[in-house]
């Protein structure tokens, strides 16, 4: 089955990242495809490209990473949410002026649109919320 | 059949009321990371109406040294079975 996924929490403040972490991978063992995670609300600090987590503590930004390399996941980030965090890319960062940036590839900054056609494309769509 | 998901605990949120209120006859409900704290009596008694349909993630119970301590009621499964619940639904559902 074709799955997509939709984090609203932020890494290491809430479990939702987590758990979404842990059902992707548990989906991909059963041989089902991990097609797009959504990353809206809190859940774009996933995207954080500068994350340094203890080098002991779970690696969250690189396991999403991973599941895009190993996987062909699309890892969609809102980006009117992105925005308002400070989470942007190269572009958006030149477009407002910016120096510096903290999103990059495999996250892409994407409209709220994606998220409506995943949960029509999808076979199932999960929130994991905090 | 559609899979509900619950992340609260019903001592610390009333959102599982919502949840069982929007219920179906064969719907299954997924306790999971603090809604685990629900599998123990006498807080699971909340869920009587879903015995039968009601699960708990095995790793949030291990987490909160919850696991053994279940009510008899409650079917446990790990990560594995949580995505075979959400094969067997035509729809997953979050309240948290």
């Amino acid at each position: 089955m074709r799955y997509a996924l939709l984090v609203q929490g932020a890494p290491y403040s809430h479990q939702a990242a987590h758990s979404a972490l842990r059902f992707a991978e548990a989906l991909i063992a059963r041989s089902h495809r991990l097609e797009t995670v959504f990353f809206y609300h809190d859940g774009v600090y996933n995207a954080q490209r500068l994350a340094t987590p203890p080098q002991d503590e779970p690696q969250l930004v690189d396991a999403w990473c991973r599941l895009h390399h190993e996987h062909g996941t699309a890892l969609l980030v809102c980006v009117a949410a992105a925005l308002r965090r400070g989470v942007v890319d190269e572009r958006e960062s030149r477009r407002h002026g910016k120096q510096g940036h903290s999103l990059e590839s495999p996250f892409e900054l994407t409209g709220v649109g994606q998220l409506v056609e995943a949960a029509m494309t999808h076979d199932r769509l999960i929130t994991f919320s905090p | 059949m559609l899979l509900h998901l619950l992340n609260r605990s019903a001592a610390s949120s009333h959102v599982y009321r919502d949840a069982l209120r929007a219920m179906a006859e064969d719907d299954c409900l997924l306790l999971t990371e603090d809604g685990v704290y629900s599998a123990l009596m006498p807080l699971a008694e909340h869920f009587s109406a879903v015995y039968g349909r009601l699960f708990a993630l095995r790793e949030d119970l291990a987490s909160r040294g919850l696991e053994g301590r279940c009510a008899e009621q409650i079917v446990i499964v790990d990560m594995e079975g949580f995505v075979q619940l959400t094969e067997d639904a035509d729809r997953v559902v979050s309240w948290f």
